[in-house]
């Protein structure tokens, strides 16, 4: 029933795949379907701003002040991307980033001045995201329950740092970071934090195993650890980087506001997931860019300006904010069965 | 019994799925009140069947006719209104509801339309366990609480729930203890003396013998032979049935090894409570050998565990005379171990990354510097491991997902050859493999084999072991019951010895 | 504002005459630790029969919500016949009713209660009416009078008619006034209230015009991004009201980096930090109206009054009355001293 023969060796020519599409196409074909579709998104906000408010929306100064809405929220979306990546969520970001604030703005952190507020700031992120990244490496428990928990208790002891009182810095250092006075070549410091935030993020996640690790993680757990990865200690990484982000954005809101208070970052956790998804990483994990959740950052804080510039009210705004979570999902969706 | 009009008769059943012609013109006849038996190996159309009449698929061609009149089952609740019930290999129950509600899902007796009358259905579900011969489950628990034996039996009084004419049971014994499968057996003999006809589906052949009535073999998709009588048929015409082959492959030439170099891999005593027995195995540079035995019969379990994916219950296992760390698979990989799982799309590939993403997934911190991709090396090497296997196309930057199931299965040798790895673990490397591509796997990896890697190859296709391994050990029930060179043995006798357990002389 | 501060008279409780004693002490960054009053009681300070007050309000997650708290406390401790059984404090409904039901158990002789949600919780209200235990509703109203004897709080429409009252009459003379609003968060009626009021004041100026209004919520996060969106959005306007002095310390940083200060700033509820700003007069905030958290103290002289069966000290009546509603005062520069000691963190 069973023959031997010799097996048959494949002599066929090959063609390199290392040759051939040249560089423009390699561009347009690496910019996919779903950036170009949130960059065309952008650009109709852009229109329809400068229509109606052409004085007040195309300024320098409104483009700093989205850019510096921006940042603060983007930071926290670049860490979320990578946890929803590998197949996780974190839910606990605004908490963290309220507590941060608020543990960064006592009057006892306040006396070691710049300093002591932003290593305060980021030791409390870090600190968080461990706490998370432990429950979820190695307690085994879901992401979902355990970012719920540390909400929960990130939040209550914020509360009871503040015990409900607004902490106003008088740290003159920080308060003139964030004031038109620091702009370097007209570009407000918070808006380089973001930058760089997000260059890093798209390098460590595009260019480094790391981001390889993470991709793998979130795209088929089971494969990443039967190939050799340690998928417990690349989650652990994951929320540490999402604290980091929170401790970084908590800083950056402390600086922004002149002040901490516990409910900072209210609702962060849902509009970095927003902006994320919409920005087309799939909440599945497996796959995302930073530079599309970038532009859902974007895309929202520019919504918002636009309406205050016109004088929306809140209502108004939900409503749109969640028609365009739903438009940008169903898109999503459409672009992905096409392709 | 013969003389009575058929319950169901199946003609000319067809169904393909992408690749696969699952089911190829089966015709299949039940008797009211008779227990017809399936048989064929892994593969050869049962469950496409059962699916078919249990309206989950719909065939291409073919009829049906239930009580001679023709019917199409579009939908399971279809099958279900006209008396067909299935009970599935994995059960399928809520757990987190109770035996009662589970029983009466989807059909929940109601008062005023829908409000659920818990205390009838209750009722009725006591009387439906005592008459299974079990009144000690209460119709309250959580199905989550049972033991896989009771929960067969809540599955089972969900499918008397109903005015059940046919029942279909895939392989209902297999999770059973033996006093469990007398109940079974007891049950089944009820029901047909209650007019019931039982499709019953199993491996082991003495169950067919005590119970069945007549056999129907499918192999390849198609009925061999229909109707037999179940107690007299013997065994080697069964067994001839089911192993006769169409397709013959062509297995790569074993070449002679005068003397093989040192093991290289060596394993001692490893157990997996419940799993399967103690176990030993050396594995030479060189050398293909291959675990033969039907589905649970410990063979995947066995190569996860030395693979490190599973954690050992007792024994050890040793790469070079060095003793992994049990139940880690990085130490596993890190000493040279390599797993093409069998599963590939669930536990093997990233099916939205690229082929070279797949190939290099396992040596990235070949291609990192401090963390930093060498992105362009990372794509040549594995353009290079790709070639070796000849993967087609020849593109390494498409998604993985494109590639036939072959050439998905070569992306993943492609990973292990370029981390250098020393011992290949393969389990079923050629499911989801259409005919041709197989020879060509095959000759891969006897290649590898020839190139000094160790190949420990699973397969439930007894050719498929005996012609691609040197040495052949047969298991069952996670035992190994025969070891010998794969020259010294041939088909049937493998067939005889995963299904009786005792070496036929 | 003669007129405000004559009527203040009628109000105990709120309106501090005595406060301005201990001044001085309160306006260094140093809290005291008794987030102080004033002093004068509703009923009188004679001792009575002892009280057990049950005191329940929500998670003091906000300056405010935690001076009411304060106030309560402080207020209670001054009383040698008070003993104070307060809660945790939640915002969950469910949970708030669990903690009112334990203090009914208790067999407190009165009930304050600063119900999380007014509507939700009027059933507990009921009950404890029902059990014999009276009732001081503490700012946010319950459905029905039946659920309270008394029900004490602010006055959200009359703090927006206050607000624009005082602007109104700062840019009576100018020509084409613009006034601007942020708002607190939408969703609460308290809001909309307090919006009503300011539009129904500003049209008795045919002068001014509401340019524009967004609404924050309350926090300093959104106080800050949503002032300078308002900002980049009218590059001139006279006059801005904002409701609430704990986002106010966002708007003004939003205010200060955006390099502004050509308009006046009125600010609400009556934050210390306001009204040390108001004092130092160096900045576009000129005044708050204020929603004093002081009228939890007034709620604890209600319960003890009611506990020991006494009326209100300067009315004629023997009992206290069914409804208080306060006076949302202007504190600016000129009167700014006298309300430093109740103002919150």
């Amino acid at each position: 029933m069973t023959q031997h023969a010799s097996p048959p060796r494949d002599d066929t020519p090959k063609m390199s795949p290392m040759e051939g599409p040249s560089p423009w196409r390699a561009l347009t074909a690496r910019a996919d379907v779903r950036t170009l579709s949130l960059l065309g998104v952008l650009a109709a906000l852009i229109i329809i701003g400068g229509i109606t408010k052409p004085d007040q929306f195309l300024d320098t100064r409104n483009l700093q002040l989205v850019l510096t809405q921006a940042s603060v929220i983007g930071v926290v979306t670049v860490g979320m991307t990578f946890v929803i990546v590998s197949g996780g969520i974190d839910l606990s970001v605004g908490a963290i980033v309220a507590l941060a604030s608020v543990w960064a703005t006592t009057v006892a952190t306040q006396e070691f001045g710049f300093l002591g507020i932003l290593f305060t700031s980021v030791i409390v992120g870090v600190g968080c995201g461990l706490v998370n990244g432990m429950l979820i490496a190695y307690g085994a428990m879901v992401p979902f329950i355990a970012t719920l928990a540390m909400l929960a208790s990130a939040r209550g002891l914020a509360l009871q740092i503040t015990d409900g009182s607004t902490q106003v810095v008088t740290v003159q250092s920080v308060l003139d970071l964030g004031g038109r006075d620091s702009y370097i070549l007209g570009i407000p410091p918070l808006v380089m934090v973001f930058a760089v935030v997000t260059v890093i993020g798209w390098l460590l996640l595009n260019r480094t195993t790391f981001g390889r690790r993470t991709v793998a993680v979130g795209g088929n757990a089971e494969a990443a650890r039967l190939a050799g990865i340690d998928v417990r200690r690349q989650r652990l990484y994951l929320y540490l980087l999402s604290g980091l982000c929170c401790g970084i954005a908590a800083f950056l809101l402390v600086v922004l506001s002149g002040s901490g208070q516990n409910t900072n970052g209210n609702l962060y956790e849902l509009d970095a997931i927003a902006a994320a998804i919409i920005g087309g990483t799939l909440l599945s994990g497996g796959r995302g860019t930073i530079v599309g959740s970038v532009l859902g950052v974007l895309i929202f804080t520019t919504i918002t300006n636009i309406f205050a510039l016109n004088n929306l009210q809140s209502d108004v705004q939900q409503i749109a904010k969640g028609a365009i979570i739903v438009a940008a999902v169903l898109v999503q969706r459409r672009t992905a069965h096409t392709t | 019994m013969a003389s009575e009009p058929p319950l169901l008769t199946m003609s000319g059943i067809t169904k393909s799925f992408p690749g696969v012609r699952a089911l190829d013109g089966v015709d299949l006849d039940v008797q009211p009140g008779e227990v017809h038996c399936l048989l064929g190996q892994n593969g050869a159309g049962k469950s496409t069947l059962i699916k078919v009449l249990a309206g989950a698929h719909q065939p291409d061609s073919g009829t049906i006719n239930w009580r001679g009149a023709p019917v199409t089952l579009r939908s399971p609740i279809a099958a279900m209104r006209l008396g067909i019930a299935t009970i599935y290999q994995e059960l399928d129950l809520v757990e987190g509801l109770s035996v009662a509600e589970n029983v009466y899902l989807g059909h929940e007796p109601t008062a005023a339309g829908f409000v659920v009358r818990r205390k009838g259905a209750r009722a009725s579900t006591a009387a439906l366990l005592k008459r299974l011969g079990h009144p000690e489950i209460d119709p309250a628990r959580l199905v989550g609480d049972l033991s896989a034996a009771h929960q067969q039996i809540v599955s089972m009084a969900r499918a008397l729930s109903h005015d059940v004419r046919l029942i279909v049971m895939d392989e209902p014994s297999a999770a059973l203890d033996p006093d469990e499968v007398d109940n079974l057996f007891r049950i089944v003999g009820d029901l047909t003396a209650d007019g019931v006809a039982v499709i019953y589906i199993s491996h082991r052949l003495e169950e067919i013998r005590r119970i069945g009535d007549r056999v129907t073999v499918l192999k390849d998709g198609r009925a061999v032979a229909g109707g037999l009588p179940a107690k007299s048929t013997p065994t080697r015409e069964v067994v001839a049935l089911m192993t006769g082959r169409n397709v013959e492959y062509v297995f790569p030439e074993r070449p002679v090894h005068d003397a093989l170099p040192d093991p290289v891999l060596e394993v001692k005593g490893l157990a997996r409570e419940g799993e399967f027995a103690p176990l030993d195995l050396t594995l030479r540079p060189g050398e293909i050998v291959g675990l033969a035995g039907l589905v649970g019969s410990g063979r995947s379990e066995i190569l996860e565990t030395i693979y490190g994916a599973r954690k050992p219950t007792a024994g050890q296992v040793l790469v070079e005379g060095r003793r992994l760390k049990p139940g880690s698979v990085r130490d596993a990989v890190r000493a040279g171990l390599g797993l093409a799982p069998e599963e590939r799309k669930a536990q093997a590939l990233l099916m939205l990354e690229s082929v070279t993403r797949n190939v290099s997934v396992s040596s990235m911190s070949r291609f990192s510097y401090g963390g930093w991709l060498d992105r362009s090396g990372e794509r040549e090497a594995a353009l290079k491991a790709t070639r070796e296997l000849s993967l087609r196309p020849d593109n390494p930057s498409v998604p993985v997902r494109t590639l036939s199931g072959g050439n998905q299965q070569k992306a993943v040798l492609a990973r292990w050859l370029l981390r250098g790895c020393r011992v290949l673990l393969l389990d079923e490397p050629t499911r989801g493999v259409d005919v041709g591509a197989r020879a060509e796997l095959y000759a891969v990896i006897r290649r590898l084999a020839d190139e000094g890697l160790a190949v420990l190859l699973v397969s439930s296709e007894v050719p498929e072991v005996l012609g691609l391994a040197d040495r052949v050990l047969v298991l069952r029930e996670g035992q190994v019951v025969h070891t010998a060179p794969a020259q010294e043995l041939d088909e049937p006798r493998v067939l005889d010895l995963v299904m009786e357990g005792t070496p036929a002389s | 504002m003669p007129e405000f501060t004559s009527r203040r008279g009628l109000l105990f409780g709120t309106a501090a005459v005595g406060a301005g004693a201990f001044l001085t002490g309160c306006t260094s960054n140093e809290s005291s630790d008794e987030p102080a009053s004033n002093d004068q009681p509703a009923a009188d300070d004679k001792p009575g029969k002892q009280v057990t007050i049950g005191f329940a309000g929500p998670q003091a997650d906000h300056g405010w919500l935690n001076a009411i708290n304060e106030n309560a406390k402080s207020r209670a401790k001054k009383y040698k016949d008070v003993t104070l059984e307060i809660t945790e404090g939640s915002n969950d409904t469910a949970a708030q009713i669990g903690q009112i039901e334990t203090l009914i158990n208790k067999k407190v002789d009165v009930l304050v209660i600063l119900p999380a949600d007014g509507k939700a919780l009027t059933q507990i209200g009921l009950q404890a009416m029902r059990a014999d235990i009276p009732v001081v509703n503490l700012d946010r109203i319950f459905n029905s009078p039946q659920a309270y004897r008394c029900w004490i709080g602010g006055d959200n429409y009359g703090m927006g008619l206050n607000a624009g009252h005082y602007i109104g009459e700062k840019l009576k003379d100018k020509k084409n006034a613009r006034v601007i609003e942020l708002a607190g968060l939408d969703n609460l009626e308290l809001t909309q209230q307090r919006t009503q009021g300011f539009d129904a004041a500003l049209k008795n100026y045919p002068n001014i015009k509401k340019v524009a209004r967004q609404a924050a919520d309350f926090t300093v996060e959104s106080g800050q991004a949503k002032m300078s969106q308002l900002l980049q959005a009218q590059s001139n306007f006279d006059a801005l009201w904002n409701h609430d002095d704990d986002q106010g310390v966002g708007a003004l940083r939003a205010i200060d980096q955006a390099g502004r200060d050509d308009f006046l700033m009125v600010g609400g509820a009556g934050a210390l930090s306001a009204f040390q700003a108001i004092k130092a007069d160096d900045g576009v905030l000129k005044a708050t109206v204020l929603y004093p958290p002081t009228m939890a103290a007034s709620a604890i002289d209600l319960a003890r009054a009611l506990g020991q069966g006494k009326g209100v000290g300067g009315l004629a009546e023997f009992e206290i009355p069914a409804s208080l509603t306060l006076y949302s005062a202007v504190v600016d520069k000129e009167n700014v001293d006298q309300y430093m000691s109740t103002g919150f963190k």
